[in-house]
């Protein structure tokens, strides 16, 4: 059982805080990936987890006992580093070797350690080399080895494949998430691509200037997300973000008054907000009466799926694009936005608001519509 | 049109063959130079060889080749000082020096590299400033102290001022700064005490620099004049350069002896020359670390 406690962590260098208070819960066997922007401080949690940099403030837990005094060899964590950090003198088999042999193991042990390690890791082949002579991907491998033959209770990477190039990464992520099935430690990922993020973590922690912005599980932050943060972080192409209005209980982009987007409940505090819509939750309109009408700007082809970009108002929107052919460059279209894809935060804050949103009943679109008219005439 | 054609390649045929003359030019031109640059160096040294060769009354011929060559110069230098022990008396000195300088020097610079501590960078400026000191002004100094301790003409004095050097210890700094922090941190992660870590991790990783600065260190040491000239009393007691300044005497210099001293005092840095010579061009071909 191994189980993780971060209380408060903070970390300041000359006086200078870099990490604002971290809270989290990591559970025994937990795939657990930290994401975020660069500069956000995910290295120094990681390593001050590790034992590479001293806590300023708070309490670091390993089931309970307290390590924040501890040295990193005696936390049972092993690290696996982006650039590999392997003894450029030794051989494969003594770069996996050394920790054992530094923890007094015996020979028989250690010799059946490795072997096992290489086999797991596909690197009998390469034991007798040095990290000189051997690919990236190789390299990582005997990163990983290394931290493997300790039988570590904690798993730490720090970006350990952003020196891969594209194919090897996502080989290298499955063989990862093969390995974590295996072994069944705990482990903490960290990395800022949102690939890596969303596939290999159990539990998400996502992070932004030296805070935590949200855990999760991966679906429950691309589905959920709790701030403007994340819903505009996860996902590619990002979350919409558009600015809108609840008044006279409806839900209305700026700018847009003829098209509200939902009704919202009685008693929501009217005032602006922030919508929030993924690319792929947006429909074109089948007819030319309903929805919301805008101009393709822009359609990039990705081979399994097109995007365009149209512009509303003076913000750019993201649009995935039906299968159909529907939508081509130059083209007005009308775009619906359900109700039940919306996202609403509070636009100072970016704090998600869980408002009960139905969508707008036949009458008032007749309204509309009627208003609309209206507005038009004068013109 | 068609000379035209025919013309322009011929052209470009010339011009290209031209610039690779020039080039073939270069390279040799290049090689000229580095040969005559090296006979320049190599001569005097030849011409001791060739003079400890030469018979007495012919010490001062300018031939290129001794007229009639013979070892009577080694055999009467051999008998008139005790060479041997002379040369043994240098190797220990220059060896004991070379090894504790290097030790010294890696402990100095991993405490450098590795800790902030109080006033580190005084201390650090301190050390590079005793760089700039002559040796002559610590020499009186030096001497009143080894004096006063006991140690006049015996090898423990000649060893004893040499035991840390300013360049040993910025040399080495400067390697192990520029070594990666990340493994470091691995051997750390991996249990590897600070003691174990400049052992096992750092030091075989600096061969390229250890090799260089064990050449500078022996060589400089291996000629050393003045302070041993103070100290040393008797022969036997001596190093090789007073040995060779002992052909110099008030009645006159014994030339063909000297070079003979000279040329035997040589060999011993020729052959740690080529013995680690091959050790820092291979350790700077491999320095790929990462
Ligand atoms: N040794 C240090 N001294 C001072 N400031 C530091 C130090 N290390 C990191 N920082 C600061 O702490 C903040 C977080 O750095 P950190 O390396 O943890 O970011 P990161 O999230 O890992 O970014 P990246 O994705 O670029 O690796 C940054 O603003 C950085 O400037
Ligand atoms: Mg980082």
């Amino acid at each position: 059982m191994t189980h993780l406690t971060l209380n408060s962590l903070r970390k300041a260098y000359d006086g200078k805080e870099v990490l604002h208070g971290i809270d989290a819960e990591i559970e025994n066997g937990q795939f657990v990936v930290i994401v975020g922007p660069s500069g956000c401080g995910k290295s120094t949690l990681l390593r001050m987890i590790a034992g590479l940099e001293d806590i300023t403030s708070g309490m670091f837990m390993i089931d309970g006992e307290l390590m924040n005094d501890v040295e990193p060899a005696d936390r049972g964590c092993a690290m696996v580093f982006q650039n590999y950090a392997l003894y450029p003198h030794m051989t494969v088999r003594r770069n996996m070797d050394y920790p054992l042999k530094i923890a007094g193991l015996s020979k028989e042990e250690r010799r059946r350690r490795v072997d096992e390690a290489a086999a797991i890791l596909g690197l009998e082949p390469y034991l007798d080399r040095r990290p000189a002579h051997l690919s990236g991907g190789q390299r990582q491998r005997v990163a990983m080895g290394r931290a493997i033959v300790r039988e570590p209770s904690v798993f730490l990477f720090d970006e350990p494949l952003s020196n891969l190039d594209a194919k090897l990464r996502v080989q290298m992520r499955i063989e990862i998430k093969k390995l974590h099935r295996r072994l069944k430690a705990t482990s903490i990922f960290v990395t800022h691509d949102q690939v890596e993020a969303m596939t290999l973590a159990d539990l998400l922690i996502v992070m932004n200037g030296g805070r935590i912005e949200q855990i999760g599980t991966p679906s429950v932050v691309y589905h959920e997300p709790a701030s403007m943060f994340v819903a505009g972080f996860l996902g590619s192409p990002a979350m919409n973000l558009l600015p809108a209005e609840i008044r006279d209980g409806q839900l209305r982009l700026t700018g847009m008054p003829a098209s509200p987007l939902a009704e919202v409940a009685a008693g929501i505090a009217e005032g602006p907000v922030t919508v929030g819509i993924r690319p792929e939750a947006i429909l074109l309109s089948g007819n030319q009466s309903e929805g919301l009408p805008v101009t393709i700007d822009l359609v990039e082809e990705l081979g399994g799926s097109r995007i365009a970009y149209c512009a509303l108002a003076d913000t750019a929107l993201a649009v995935v694009l039906p299968t159909d052919g529907r939508g081509q460059e130059g083209r007005e279209v009308r775009l619906l936005l359900p109700a039940e894809a919306l996202h609403i935060f509070e636009t100072a804050s970016g704090v998600r608001r869980d408002y009960t949103l139905a969508p707008v009943s036949p009458a008032t679109e007749v309204r509309n519509a009627a208003g609309l008219r209206d507005m038009v005439i004068p013109v | 049109m068609t000379t035209d054609a025919l013309a322009l390649p011929r052209r470009a045929r010339r011009a290209s063959s031209a610039s690779g003359w020039l080039k073939g030019f270069d390279l040799a031109g290049g090689h000229v130079v580095m040969a005559l640059l090296s006979l320049f160096c190599l001569f005097p040294v030849y011409w001791m060889i060739v003079t400890s060769l030469r018979p007495a009354n012919k010490v001062f011929e300018r031939s290129l080749w001794p007229t009639a060559a013979s070892l009577d110069n080694y055999t009467y230098a051999l008998n008139a000082i005790p060479i041997g022990q002379m040369l043994v008396n240098t190797l220990i000195v220059a060896a004991i020096v070379t090894v504790v300088q290097l030790i010294t020097g890696l402990l100095a610079a991993y405490a450098f590299a590795r800790w902030r501590f109080p006033f580190d960078k005084l201390v650090h400026v301190l050390i590079a400033l005793t760089w700039l000191v002559p040796l002559q002004v610590v020499m009186i100094p030096n001497y009143l102290l080894i004096a006063n301790a006991g140690l006049l003409d015996s090898l423990t004095a000649l060893i004893l001022p040499h035991f840390a050097s300013a360049l040993a210890v910025l040399m080495l700094l400067q390697a192990m700064r520029s070594f990666p922090n990340e493994v470091l941190e691995a051997a750390r992660m991996d249990g590897a005490g600070s003691w174990r870590v400049l052992w096992e991790v750092v030091t075989p990783n600096l061969r390229g620099t250890i090799a260089s600065l064990a050449i500078l260190i022996f060589i400089s040491t291996w000629n050393e004049y003045f302070w041993p000239l103070l100290l040393t009393r008797t022969p036997e007691h001596s190093v090789i350069q007073i040995g060779i300044q002992m052909f110099m005497t008030s009645e006159g210099t014994q030339w063909g002896p000297l070079m003979a001293a000279s040329t035997l005092a040589s060999l011993p840095i020729f052959i740690l020359y080529i013995v680690l010579q091959q050790q820092v061009v291979s350790s700077f071909m491999k320095s790929g670390i990462r």
